[in-house]
């Protein structure tokens, strides 16, 4: 009986969590915001694409997400090399008093609100002639993940045993080989981890890309989005379809990935 | 280990990427903040040294600290209303054995969309005519209400906007603390004759305490970074009664030309984030790690 009331709390948190979308989903088909208003809890009187194709029209939501998905596979990317190189720096080559204040000073950057350095990060960007280029986000996304992303990678290369690369040293390979050929291989399962993440994060950021980006066709996914809204705010049925657009990756990506997401979530965070 | 181990040449050559883009794009803009922080600077002419001028300024700044305020809002309703409907919410996930992880996985989903399609989705749920609240508070014969126009709703509807983003973020950090618990601690209780009541109480919070706290840390840390949500759902009005400091710091250097003052409130917000976050850490100082 007891499991039966948890359940329906459960539920009835999972229909607060569902609501919004359900709304929004079945928007996207109904013909106009009178429809919208007359029948808001029911299915749409006819299910037709047009709002999806005018949408996409109107929206270049194909640029977009295309831009998203450069700006977060580069920056993520550049992210796991540095941050593996580094790791295995701090964790395998010891070098006394450096590694450990290296490694402290990386992990200051945890307590660092990014969101404050958005104003004297603009200077930085335009003076390096960066503002309005792809650039001026991936640099300082892939310098913002790097402290969780190290101290996650540490934290797993701290238990590879030393053996395997006492053996591998027997046969002459050297820091580098050492590097590519033993440790990157056994850490794919973290690296992965570090992976999803910050490009999750990366997708999802909206303050630099609206702030360091004016030409439209560079515009990333959630500012296209923020624009298309100012845009065509009158029209509820198409800004539903777009919102439908740009949440149904993250949600397909999610529903094949969670596990590793939500480990790596845990990971990052409780053994903190 | 090996003398390639020894040569600070390869060691040099793995930390120098990160060092060197650690000390760009993070150091240069925090010591920049810091040097503009102390000047009268519109972005184009040479910025003038004008010493504590700005933060003389933002001190009597009644707008600057309706901002302030609005961070303390955060950070408020993170901790008094969020923080026990997680723990609620990861006592009872934990405790049911069937759709166990349906729930986990369902919960989350909000935490990983973005954030300004969140506020444009609640935007959209929140509009007078249209609206799904409003509608649905219509059946009630409740009127029309104005949620993020009017200065007396704005700020609330944010917040649970935000919570609704968030809280499942948060019970999957607790659900995972209270499954790393022992079984036999649990059953030893349930043998003995401990209801769920108990069990949670006496057992299960005191031994996921540290968790408790790193939620707490990461909320405050949260409501300080808040910012996204904010510019998305109202720009910070109606008359600024939504901004948070980050928004303000945006408002008066992008859109007033007040970069001096703007770098001014960016090392504010960071001074406020250290010590907040520092007074919480020594506050909790001797919780230790608990081991089973």
């Amino acid at each position: 009986m007891k499991k039966i009331f948890s359940h329906i709390v459960l539920l009835s948190y999972i229909l607060i969590i569902l609501t919004p979308f359900v709304f929004v989903l079945f928007s996207s088909f109904k013909e106009n915001n009178i429809e919208i208003v007359t029948n808001p809890w029911g299915l749409p009187s006819t299910f037709n694409f047009d709002n999806y194709i005018l949408a996409w029209k109107n929206a270049k939501i194909g640029t977009y997400f295309f831009n998203s998905f450069y700006i977060s596979t580069v920056s993520s990317v550049v992210t796991l090399l540095f941050g593996a190189a580094t790791s295995y720096a701090l964790t395998r080559m010891k070098f006394m008093k450096a590694s450990r204040f290296i490694y402290t000073f990386i992990l200051l950057g945890l307590v660092i609100p990014t969101g404050s350095l958005l104003v004297p990060l603009y200077k930085l960007i335009t003076d390096f002639n960066l503002y309005n280029t792809h650039w001026a986000l991936i640099l300082p996304y892939a310098t913002f993940a790097l402290p969780v992303s190290i101290y996650i990678i540490c934290a797993f290369m701290r238990t590879i045993p030393s053996e395997l690369e006492e053996a591998a040293m027997m046969d002459g390979l050297g820091a580098f080989g050492l590097f590519t050929r033993i440790i990157l291989p056994i850490s794919i399962p973290p690296l992965v981890t570090v992976f999803i993440l910050n490009f999750l994060g990366n997708w999802n950021e909206f303050v630099m890309a609206n702030f360091y980006l004016s030409s439209e066709h560079l515009r990333t996914l959630p500012v296209g989005m923020v624009g298309f809204r100012d845009a065509f705010n009158t029209n509820y049925a198409q800004l539903s379809a777009g919102i439908v657009f740009s949440v149904l990756p993250v949600l397909i990506i999610y529903s094949i990935l969670q596990e590793k997401i939500i480990e790596g979530v845990t990971a990052g965070s409780v053994k903190g | 280990m090996n003398k390639t181990f020894k040569n600070p040449l390869v060691y040099i050559l793995f930390l120098l990427p990160t060092i060197l883009f650690y000390f760009i794009f993070m150091g240069v803009p925090v010591f920049q903040a810091f040097y503009y922080g102390f000047t009268d600077w519109d972005g184009l002419n040479p910025p003038v040294f004008n010493g504590i001028e700005n933060f003389k300024e933002a001190f009597g700044d009644s707008d600057f600290w309706l901002s302030v305020l609005n961070n303390v809002y955060f950070i408020l309703f993170s901790v008094v209303v969020q923080l026990p409907i997680i723990l609620v919410l990861a006592l009872l996930i934990s405790n049911v054995k069937r759709l166990k992880g349906f729930y986990k996985t369902a919960v989350f989903v909000p935490s990983i969309l973005s954030t300004a399609v969140i506020g444009i989705l609640w935007g959209f749920i929140y509009e007078p005519d249209s609206g799904l609240l409003n509608q649905f508070l219509a059946i009630f014969g409740i009127e029309k209400i104005y949620w993020l126009s009017d200065k007396s709703t704005a700020m609330i509807s944010i917040l649970i906007t935000n919570a609704w983003q968030w809280t499942g973020f948060y019970v999957v950090l607790m659900l995972a603390a209270i499954l790393g618990i022992p079984k036999d601690l649990l059953e030893q209780a349930e043998i003995d004759g401990a209801t769920n009541w108990q069990k949670s109480t006496k057992i299960i919070i005191p031994l996921i305490r540290p968790i408790i706290i790193v939620v707490m840390l990461l909320s405050i840390a949260g409501a300080m970074k808040a910012l996204d949500i904010v510019w998305v759902m109202t720009e910070g009005g109606p008359f600024g009664t939504t901004d948070v400091m980050a928004t303000y710091m945006i408002k008066e250097a992008f859109r007033e030309y007040q970069y001096g003052y703007g770098n001014a409130i960016s090392v504010l917000i960071f001074i406020f984030t250290l010590v907040i976050t520092g007074l919480f850490q020594w506050i909790t100082k001797n919780n230790e790690r608990i081991e089973y």
